[in-house]
């Protein structure tokens, strides 16, 4: 499986884009049939919209606060609905849990519930595969390449390399093709080593060991923007920033939550972009369906860098096939207003205050284009 | 040759690709068969296998010593230097700072210099500069008794600084690649433009702009109130929402964003005559085309590009802000090429005061210019395929990555110089959220099974996302 070939699981499972679901389950209103008028008013009074239970979120440390879920289906829950945090033993989604699972061939019945167990291959495991194939698929083209050169060196005409060529090419082709369709084999059991009987507790279940950690912007997003973290916005802030600031050290993280929050609104899955060397990476949906089209760097609408700043990104961006995107946020109202709202705790007056404009920034060579 | 891409490959692998082949060796084989038979149309070779390394075979030694010969043919078989008879002498005048040519001649005038009402022939310093360099023309002096000759360096010498230098460089590096280039600030020719003159229409798009102006506020303040509603703690415990999009809508109204102006009257109703900022020497330095054979000197319509010019090294310049990327965005005149497609160019753009399409019928020789791969004559020409015929989420997709307004930023560093499209987007007026309510799943174990059958022949129909348009 691989990604854009999303399939019936995965729809399922990632069915809703944000953890606040909307009602969907309302009954039939049929017009002429007023008991289902009835049916729908008593079904529309008795839902909302909230979480049955908030889902608990740990700060710890004081100069770099690490925002943590460690409840193992709440963590699975933030990802499954909107693709929030980063497990802190996985590359993103939090699989440490099923993998050492699957790993000591343990069945671990508090996973059963959850589709992540068995039936969804974790993306570590997709990457690793991708990368043996590639790697076999190096060693068949060598292969060929041997026998180019053997054929060359019996002294072939070129009319014979050529045909050589075509068929190789051909079986290569072929090849690739092949190991597309092979599915991912299910893994056997390895042999435990000595250090694992420290994961498995008294109960032979695997101890808990990974949380789900939140980038500030998400736990702001979580808490102010859709009730589903159990901490108030004003403590988060405070927690985050300080009591009594300065607008120098709140400018960067308003400035950073503005654009977070502009692009979730618009229906982008954002995640952190810091392998791509940027702030942040959009994807359409969610990591397990696309990869991310755009690289966004949060500006400073008056700050220029310098150039070598913005062609360094741009190569790495370009090299990774993303376009970049300048996010620049501009402040709308003096300096002391926003400080002044801090202190009223009045969040949405500061992020609305700020402003948004874009500008791609895209390589552009001459020869390439003329007509 | 760009390519056009096919539909249903995905967009991401497209234009990178191209980059990445800029850094390949070329295959001088057919250039040589072209320069031999002089056949007009050229096609594009295709690569061979690549070696890595030498395997001490004759095959591969003579592999090499075709490609060498290919290439060395190319260069010997074009005839250097110039012919005594056809010389052009260019005069420099310090007084003006440009080049007069007495008897101009050759196929450059189509494009450069251009002739007073009495009939002389200047060349701009740059022009002079670069058309010396190839050898078009032999610079002179012109002293009272005699003509003195001026070498390349003397050339050099008689830059005035190095705005004017990197200028010329800009200039000449495209110049070579075959595009068509233009001072963005001189105006002896019949000037194109896609704005009105101002006696026309200033009225109305004034008003437009006040309109503009009430109608934003107002939604501006329509939209705080609903915001200060949707993100108090308040809002899930009397409000419901049955749907994803309406989560969305709540959460839009927090963040305004720029608007862009995308359509005709829009870019009307935003368009500066100069860039408007003070404290900023940025400007518009060239108009460029794309290489075309009948290009018109004399009224050559909206360009394809316009390039502005900044010094990375210069310590009095910084790479541009954003309010002076907004201000060259509101003063560029170029062919938008986000426009509807198909648009009449001619009957939406000015030239002299007047709309194009009569100044052309105005005109004794129709002036109309055609790209050369509009040329029928042309056969390798690949049409593109309408935009308007491909999913809206291609559509979409396309209009996030291309952006709308768009001008080049041309850098110079140090001799080395680079290239950057810097484009205006708007992420703010697009929506792509997934919304699972148009494709639902029903909770009945009976309609699971229904759809899970259903699944396995089109899996497709799951993954579109819906998409909106505020």
């Amino acid at each position: 499986m691989s990604k854009g070939k999303s399939n019936y699981t995965s729809q399922l499972r990632y069915k809703f884009p944000l953890p606040i679901h909307p009602i969907d389950d309302l009954p039939l209103l049929i017009l002429h049939n007023p008991v289902s008028w009835i049916c729908y008013l008593y079904k529309y009074m008795k839902s909302h919209n909230r979480l049955q239970k908030r889902i608990h979120v740990e700060i710890n440390g004081d100069s770099f606060p690490h925002i943590l879920v460690e409840d193992q289906g709440q963590m699975i829950y933030l990802w499954d609905n909107g693709f929030f945090g980063t497990g802190q033993l996985s590359r993103s989604e939090p699989t440490w849990r099923s993998r050492t699972s699957i790993r000591l061939g343990i069945n671990d019945d508090t996973l059963q519930n959850e589709q992540s167990a068995k039936s969804q291959v974790a993306l570590e495991k997709l990457t690793e595969r991708r990368r043996q194939q590639r790697l076999e698929f190096k060693r068949e083209r060598d292969k060929s390449e041997k026998q180019l050169l053997e054929l060359r060196r019996k002294g072939g005409s070129i009319e014979e390399e050529e045909a050589l060529l075509e068929k190789e090419r051909e079986a290569l082709r072929e090849y690739k093709a092949n190991q597309l369709l092979k599915s991912v084999d299910e893994e056997e059991p390895n042999e435990l080593r000595m250090e694992d009987e420290n994961l498995i507790d008294e109960n032979g279940r695997i101890i808990k060991l990974e949380s789900l950690q939140l980038m500030p912007v998400e736990a702001i997003f979580l808490s102010y923007a859709l009730p589903v973290i159990d901490i108030p916005i004003p403590e988060l802030m405070e927690r985050l920033c300080g009591g009594t600031v300065e607008y120098e050290t709140i400018h960067k993280l308003i400035t950073r939550y503005v654009a977070y929050h502009h692009y979730r609104s618009h229906g982008w899955c954002v995640r952190s972009g810091i392998k791509f060397g940027c702030d942040y990476i959009l994807y359409k949906r969610g990591p397990p369906f696309q990869h991310a089209e755009f690289c966004i760097m949060v500006m400073d609408a008056e700050v220029p860098r310098d150039y070598t700043w913005y062609s360094t990104v741009a190569r790495v961006t370009g090299g990774a096939r993303k376009t970049f995107v300048l996010c620049y946020v501009q402040r709308l109202v003096s300096q002391d207003k926003i400080l002044e709202a801090w202190d009223r705790k009045d969040f949405t007056t500061i992020f609305s205050s700020y402003k948004v404009a874009e500008v791609i920034y895209k390589r552009w060579v001459p020869g390439k284009n003329r007509d | 040759m760009s390519i056009a891409i096919p539909a249903n490959i995905q967009i991401s692998a497209g234009e990178d690709a191209d980059l990445e082949d800029d850094e390949q060796t070329q295959d001088w084989s057919e250039i040589a068969k072209l320069s031999r038979t002089n056949e007009a149309i050229a096609v594009i070779p295709k690569r061979g296998e690549k070696d890595f390394e030498p395997d001490e075979t004759n095959m591969q030694e003579l592999l090499l010593y075709r490609a060498q010969k290919a290439m060395f043919d190319t260069l010997t078989n074009f005839i250097r230097g110039s012919i005594i008879k056809s010389q052009v002498k260019a005069y420099y005048i310090p007084e003006t700072h440009l080049a007069y040519i007495p008897q101009p001649r050759g196929n450059f005038m189509n494009t450069m210099g251009r002739a007073t009402s009495s009939g002389d022939f200047f060349l701009q310093f740059h022009e002079f500069v670069y058309l010396a360099e190839r050898g078009t023309v032999t610079p002179f002096i012109k002293t009272e008794e005699l003509d003195i000759p001026l070498s390349i360096q003397d050339l050099y010498v008689l830059f005035k600084d190095q705005n004017e230098l990197d200028t010329f460089a800009i200039y000449a590096h495209l110049k070579r690649l075959g595009f068509i280039v233009t001072s963005a600030d001189d105006t002896s020719y019949d000037t194109t433009s896609f704005y009105a003159p101002s006696s026309v229409c200033s009225k109305r798009s004034h008003l437009q702009l006040l309109y503009n102006a009430l109608t934003g506020s107002l939604a501006q303040q329509k939209i705080s109130l609903h915001n200060r509603w949707f993100f108090s703690p308040w809002n899930f415990y009397f409000q419901k929402y049955t749907s994803s999009p309406q989560l969305y809508r709540g959460l839009n109204t927090l963040i305004p964003s720029t608007n862009i102006p995308k359509t005709v009257i829009d870019l009307r109703g935003t368009f500066r005559d100069t860039v408007q900022n003070e404290n900023t020497d940025l400007k518009i330095n060239f108009n460029v085309w794309k290489p075309q054979t009948n290009y018109k000197k004399k009224s050559p319509g909206l360009p394809d590009y316009q390039v502005v010019i900044y010094n990375k090294n210069d310590p009095s310049s910084h790479f541009p802000t954003y309010s002076e990327i907004k201000g060259i965005f509101n003063s560029l005149d170029y062919k938008f090429e986000f426009l509807q497609e198909g648009m009449d160019w001619d009957a939406s753009t000015y030239t002299n005061g007047i709309k194009r399409s009569e100044y052309l019928t105005s005109l004794k020789s129709k002036a109309k210019q055609k790209k050369s791969s509009d040329n029928p004559m042309n056969k390798n020409v690949k049409t593109r395929r309408p935009a308007s015929s491909f999913s809206p989420q291609v559509q979409q997709l396309r209009r996030l990555r291309n952006g709308f307004r768009t001008f080049l930023l041309a850098i110079m560093d140090d001799g080395i110089i680079s290239f950057v499209k810097i484009s205006e987007a708007d992420f703010g007026s697009e929506n792509v959220w997934h919304s699972p309510m148009l494709h639902k799943v029903r909770k009945s174990p009976f309609n699971r099974n229904k759809k899970n059958g259903k699944n396995v022949e089109g899996p497709q129909k799951f993954s579109a996302s819906t998409i909106e348009k505020k």
